[in-house]
């Protein structure tokens, strides 16, 4: 008996030690940053984007001298795409590896989850891609925001709209989650400001098989355009199912996130030439440091990148601009550089402001691509354009019919 | 007329891999008399099966049904022989033992894949997914045509099997009266291994139809768990031919449902009809039959 409470008592001191492991090797010569992106389950392909550019960065920051002669460490955490997983995995971020500020949120349903905890905590949270106008819209002043809301993500779309295409009719598909929602809600806002006629306004359940039923409504309907806000697997097979049923409006659009990854063509093959997308950045942006980013992640990886990554690499420059300019590591210090912020990033300009009921928003720019040959190339605002906006388009020859 | 037409064909032909998904589910839940809350998960396995087969050997996703059903009629009688059975002979507060061994089955499972594959989408690329054929202005996805024909070879082989075959007559003999059946000879242990593996089987095959319309990860098997409960609750528990119904009624009634009400509510009718036939038909479309002739 007397051995077996030794032998607890033993396994007890061990559990206790490695319990607070992490607060030892927090020595003094570095500095920790927690990142919540997801880098497996659904949207793992956003995050993994993300985090290499992260990485990418990290070792730039830290090979160029660190955080003033201290290395910056960015702890990495999985939310798999969960709010649920992304509350718990911050909640161990701050309490148990007692990171200094955190950084990264991917979706807008997770990355909202998170910066409640960090509200709560008072811990500086600098969100990169969940775009939810509440997310800064909530009053909350630990919450600074790289990327525009989601409000804004067509506002490019919405001037080569006005201008090009000129449609009279649109459908608007969308994903029922945060994103998707707010997204969807926002383009017919600027559709009946323009006196376009939606003509149909419809949610799915992210993972159906077939959206055959949707889309054949849609073709009898006939809109000019049809406006999609996805996640990545949906976005191919709505696009693979439009190219089955040959349904030809005059301009497919999408809302950003899935539509301008590289698993995009991978996925849709044909049916993803010539569609349009909004998105918040391309890398002939005349941004310094633009192409370089694009072409160093290229090297690297031997993969395109997109605005997902460029956020995350601008971000953990702002990071590290951050933890150089604060006082101390004491967060409201951190609270006090973060909103002091003014610099250059890849990503453009970087500044948190309040912007209408946003606070703390850092006003960026939004622009229109289109995928050309596999390619996405940038086509508004045309003064930055590397390819011409191809339009009108003979949907029927671009798919091999 | 097209937008019904076009929307009757996506039903039906969704409704040929419900048949398969379901049929399994019954055959299991006739001989046993246990709903298999892994169904979903062991078609998961095998549509793992055939994406390595796929990514790495290049072999076709049709040609893996050879590898995978086999495969998962093994998978199934271990399950059943080693897991499920030994329960039998438990004492337990609760008599449904194995439906609740199923549920951890069906976990184990999906968290073995997680791990091997990480919960990542994974698709398998053919040279026909994405083709269409037109009749008139109506489109029909080729591998959905295909996965199809594959459904009614398969079914008609098993409904071979169970009619003229002796392990098919066992089979049936052991569904209709367990003791009866024992005291005329059948082993009924071997039977329910059997069983287990048929359904497993029958499942797996609809996996490897899915594979080159559809895209894999580990949480896939849930919601196709629920289908195949709700296809076997509206042909009747345990009813072959009822699944078969059952398969066709819900695809069709999804599809009508996503374009008539809203495709956000496509689920919501599969579960509406699967209320409502519980309410007011317990027995299925196969307890309407009855209904009828009586």
């Amino acid at each position: 008996m007397k051995k077996v409470k030794i032998l607890i008592g033993l396994v007890l001191a061990v559990a206790v030690i490695f319990s607070l492991w992490p607060s030892f090797s927090m020595a003094a010569d570095t500095v920790e940053v927690g990142i919540v992106l997801p880098l497996t389950g659904p949207q793992a392909k956003f995050g993994e984007v993300e985090k290499l550019s992260f990485d990418l960065a990290l070792e730039e920051i830290n090979t160029a001298g660190g955080i003033n002669g201290k290395t910056l460490e960015l702890l990495i955490e999985d939310d798999t795409g969960r709010p649920d997983v992304g509350r718990s995995v911050v909640e161990k971020l701050i309490t148990k590896d007692k990171v200094v500020m955190l950084g990264g949120g991917y979706s807008s349903s997770v990355t909202y989850a998170v910066a409640g905890v960090c509200q709560q905590n008072a811990m500086p949270f600098l969100v990169n891609t969940g775009s939810a106008d509440k997310i800064t819209g909530s009053g909350w002043d630990w919450i600074f925001r790289l990327n525009p809301p989601v409000s804004h993500y067509a506002d490019a779309v919405k001037t080569l709209l006005a201008e090009k295409v000129k449609p009279k009719t649109v459908a608007i598909l969308y994903e029922n989650s945060l994103f998707g929602t707010k997204g969807a809600k926002s383009f017919q806002k600027i559709c009946d400001n323009a006196a376009y006629k939606v003509l149909l306004k419809q949610g799915y359940e992210h993972g159906g098989i077939d959206y055959k039923p949707v889309l054949t409504q849609i073709k009898r309907l006939n809109p000019d355009i049809v406006y999609m806000v996805s996640y990545i697997m949906d976005a191919s097979l709505l696009m693979k199912q439009a190219r089955e049923l040959k349904l030809t409006p005059k301009m497919f659009v999408g809302g950003a996130a899935g539509f301008t990854l590289p698993e995009f063509v991978d996925n849709a093959g044909k049916a993803s030439d010539k569609v349009i997308s909004a998105t918040l950045w391309h890398q002939v942006l005349p941004f310094p440091g633009a192409m370089d980013y694009y072409n160093k992640f290229v090297a690297k990886h031997k993969r395109p990148t997109e605005y997902h990554g460029a956020e995350a690499y601008a971000a953990c420059y702002v990071i590290a601009d951050i933890l150089k300019r604060a006082k101390s590591y004491k967060n409201t210090d951190i609270k006090k550089a973060l909103s002091k912020t003014d610099m250059m990033t890849v990503f453009g300009p970087v500044k948190f402001t309040t912007w209408g009921k946003l606070k703390n928003q850092n006003i960026a720019g939004t622009y229109v691509v289109q995928w050309l040959d596999g390619k996405l190339e940038l086509v508004w605002p045309t003064k930055h354009a590397t390819k011409k906006f191809n339009y009108p388009v003979n949907w029927l020859k671009v798919w091999g019919y | 007329m097209d937008v019904f037409i076009q929307t009757l064909v996506a039903g039906i032909l969704i409704g040929g891999i419900y048949c398969l998904i379901g049929i399994g589910m019954s055959l299991i839940m006739g001989v046993m008399g246990i709903i298999n809350l892994a169904h979903g998960q062991l078609m998961m396995v095998a549509m793992y099966i055939t994406f390595v087969l796929s990514a790495y050997m290049h072999v076709d996703p049709y040609f893996s049904l050879i590898v995978a059903m086999p495969g998962l009629f093994l998978l199934g009688c271990f399950l059943q022989k080693y897991l499920l059975n030994p329960l039998m002979k438990k004492e337990s507060i609760l008599p449904e033992n194995q439906v609740l061994m199923t549920v951890g089955m069906g976990m184990v499972l999906a968290e073995i894949c997680r791990f091997i594959f990480t919960s990542d989408y994974k698709t398998v690329k053919t040279s026909y997914g994405g083709q269409a054929f037109f009749i008139g202005n109506i489109s029909f996805n080729l591998p959905m045509c295909i996965a199809f024909i594959f459904a009614i070879v398969i079914t008609v082989v098993l409904f071979w099997f169970l009619a003229k075959t002796d392990t098919g007559r066992s089979i049936r003999a052991t569904a209709q009266d367990k003791e009866a059946a024992t005291l005329m000879g059948v082993n009924s242990t071997r039977i329910t291994i059997i069983t287990f593996g048929l359904g497993s089987a029958l499942v797996a095959s609809a996996g490897s139809l899915l594979i080159p319309i559809f895209y894999l990860f580990p949480d896939i098997g849930g919601p196709f768990t629920l289908k195949a409960f709700v296809i076997c609750i509206l042909g009747g528990l345990g009813s072959t031919v009822g699944a078969i119904f059952g398969g066709l009624t819900l695809g069709i009634a999804e599809s009508l449902g996503a374009t008539y009400i809203g495709m956000g509510y496509k689920d919501m009718v599969g579960f509406l009809i699967f209320v409502i036939v519980l309410v007011f038909l317990p027995g299925g479309l196969v307890g309407l039959k009855r209904l009828i002739k009586s």
